[in-house]
């Protein structure tokens, strides 16, 4: 694309380029074609009796009921609710706790602040099959795993990180915590810094203590932010797939199944696709709701 | 002095927390070089060889000299590269207008975009696969760079929004006085000026290209086409106890190009991802 010539360039311009919907076309189109298009579309067929080969399907209520009623969807939810809280909690926690201690190193200029987030931002970009590929190696019950060759070189008992069905889903969580910590750190760094230095100074001058500080100020101070974070963390952890798929795959029997494992397996493995959409449906749902949560804490749009 | 003493007291903590902090982070990665260096009588020795004794880089010529894997890693960089560059040429004349135009339904139309950041691609996948057999997309790099591009293009347009936001005003205004259409306006003035942030929304593009795993999965069936994500899968279900090291060089090998790109823009990406992100 270049500058257009004159007599083409005025006129195109003053019918075309000066009202915002041309240079809104190629969003619309993309995200049209590729994204809302699908979107309807898993909409429509969670009330249909489609299957991933066949072409015709008749409209009924039958899958939903189908899927709902399913003996499998409370352990699919449970499941997920753990990874998914599990991964607040510790995500939440590392990355205020590193945040803190960021902020506090940089002060008092100690050795390795940078070291530290830098190391955890790498593993926040490690693509989510490779981490789930690293942790199994750490996991693993054969020798070279590593963190059970550790325990017995220390003489401990190794732990059946993933051949254990109580012990599975924490595994996962703490691969996902690693994976996950360092975009809380950085919304949480972002947050600490954003804190007005007047509030600290008020209170130095009050005595306050360090505790006091933390528990007055900063915990106060942050909820939103802790809240917008604890929502986002939410997403992300229910679109985990890959990490997943390439730790466990779901196992030990369905210890690890979360609902997009549990959604795929409908679909790609059973060939259900209306079955699959209807749980597709809930996940939308499930997001949707999240997203309007999260937009409402966004600052409105100011006059610019 | 009291207070000096809870302060060193406060950075022995300090150090004992980052040190666990690093170990927890560093850690894994540190495992999967020892492994990948290791032969393969070594890989039985577990931690006890952390450092191997007998070194070698045998694991990564294997990999690299496999029949598939040099292709996995050239259509990874393929759809990774064109993905960003589809990603900017779809977002950025839309960042500009939400920047510059005040229309009805703006952030009606901005928190619509949002919207699609917090769908799960899972669930456009499940129509998309009937969906594009019908349109004959399946297996070709075409159909998977589109559907690429519209999961990178919200996130894009709302950082690159961030971007022409922060370029005054006045200068488009007074090119047009001088006579520049829109276009030359957007096109001499605005995209020169957002150099930075085009940079950083791109590679966080192909970042994230080179990362997918579930588009590809579904919708490329052909070894040839496959990019790294798949054939990375592909690869772990060919192994087994007895090449855990070809494993983690294939790994490593995967990983490495993402974490050089990041951290050699690490400070420009994190700008972005502020900006954008927690500001709003």
């Amino acid at each position: 694309m270049d500058v257009p010539r004159k007599g083409f360039g005025t006129r195109f311009n003053r019918r075309f380029a000066g009202a915002p919907l041309p240079w809104m076309l190629p969003v619309i189109l993309v995200i049209g074609l590729f994204y809302l298009y699908p979107v309807f579309d898993v909409i429509r067929l969670s009330f249909t009796d489609a299957t991933l080969i066949g072409n015709e399907h008749t409209y009924t209520f039958a899958s939903i009921i189908h899927a709902f009623g399913s003996p499998d969807l409370g352990g699919i939810l449970l499941t997920t609710i753990i990874f998914v809280g599990g991964s607040i909690v510790g995500q939440q926690l590392l990355g205020i706790i590193i945040a803190l201690i960021v902020i506090r190193g940089e002060k008092r200029r100690l050795f390795g602040t940078t070291i530290l987030r830098t190391t955890a931002l790498v593993a926040w970009v490690v693509p989510g099959i490779a981490g789930g590929i690293v942790w199994q190696m750490l996991f693993s019950e054969a020798p070279f795993g590593g963190l059970n060759s550790l325990l017995r070189m220390v003489h401990l008992q190794p732990v059946e990180w993933l051949s254990n069905p109580n012990i599975a889903p924490w595994s996962v969580v703490i691969s996902n915590v690693w994976r996950g910590t360092a975009f809380s750190m950085v919304v949480m760094y972002a947050g600490l810094k954003g804190i007005d230095p007047t509030l600290y100074e008020a209170a130095d001058i009050d005595g306050a203590s360090a505790t006091q500080r933390l528990r007055f100020i900063t915990l106060p101070q942050m909820r939103t932010v802790i809240l917008v974070n604890m929502i986002l963390i939410t997403i992300q952890t229910m679109n985990t797939f890959d990490s997943i798929i390439s730790l466990t795959g779901g196992g030990p029997g369905r210890a690890t199944e979360v609902i997009s494992l549990y959604t795929f397996n409908i679909v790609f493995r059973n060939y259900d696709l209306s079955g699959g959409s209807v749980i597709s449906v809930l996940m939308l749902f499930m997001s949707l709701t999240l997203a309007f949560i999260y937009a409402m804490f966004l600052p409105r749009e100011s006059k610019s | 002095m009291n207070s000096r003493a809870i302060s060193r007291l406060g950075d022995v903590f300090s150090y004992v927390f980052m040190l666990i902090m690093f170990v927890f982070f560093a850690g894994p990665l540190f495992w999967l070089l020892s492994l990948a260096l290791r032969t393969k009588r070594e890989i039985y020795l577990g931690v006890s060889r952390l450092i191997p004794k007998y070194p070698t880089i045998d694991n990564f010529i294997s990999v690299l000299t496999n029949n598939f894997f040099p292709t996995y890693l050239w259509n990874g960089l393929l759809l990774a590269v064109l993905s960003g560059i589809g990603v900017l040429i779809v977002a950025l004349p839309a960042a500009y207008a939400f920047s510059r135009f005040n229309f009805r339904g703006k952030s009606a139309w901005m928190m619509g975009l949002l919207a699609f950041q917090m769908i799960s691609p899972l669930v456009i996948m499940v129509p998309l696969y009937r969906y594009f057999a019908w349109l004959g997309l399946l297996d070709t790099h075409f159909g998977a760079i589109m559907v690429y591009i519209a999961l990178g293009v919200p996130l894009a347009a709302w950082l690159l929004k961030g971007t022409v936001d922060s370029i005054p005003r006045s200068l488009d205004e007074a090119a047009m006085i001088d006579g520049c259409s829109r276009f030359a306006v957007f096109w001499r003035i605005v995209l020169p000026l957002s150099g930075p942030g085009v940079a950083s929304v791109f590679i966080i593009t192909v970042i994230a290209g080179w990362s997918q795993f579930l588009v590809p999965f579904l919708l490329l069936t052909k070894t040839k086409l496959m990019p790294i994500g798949v054939g990375i899968f592909q690869f772990q279900g060919m192994q087994n106890d007895s090449s855990m090291q070809l494993l983690a060089a294939a790994c490593l090998i995967s990983v490495v190009p993402a974490i050089i790109a990041f951290l050699l823009l690490q400070r420009m990406i994190l700008g972005a991802m502020t900006a954008g992100a927690v500001k709003g």
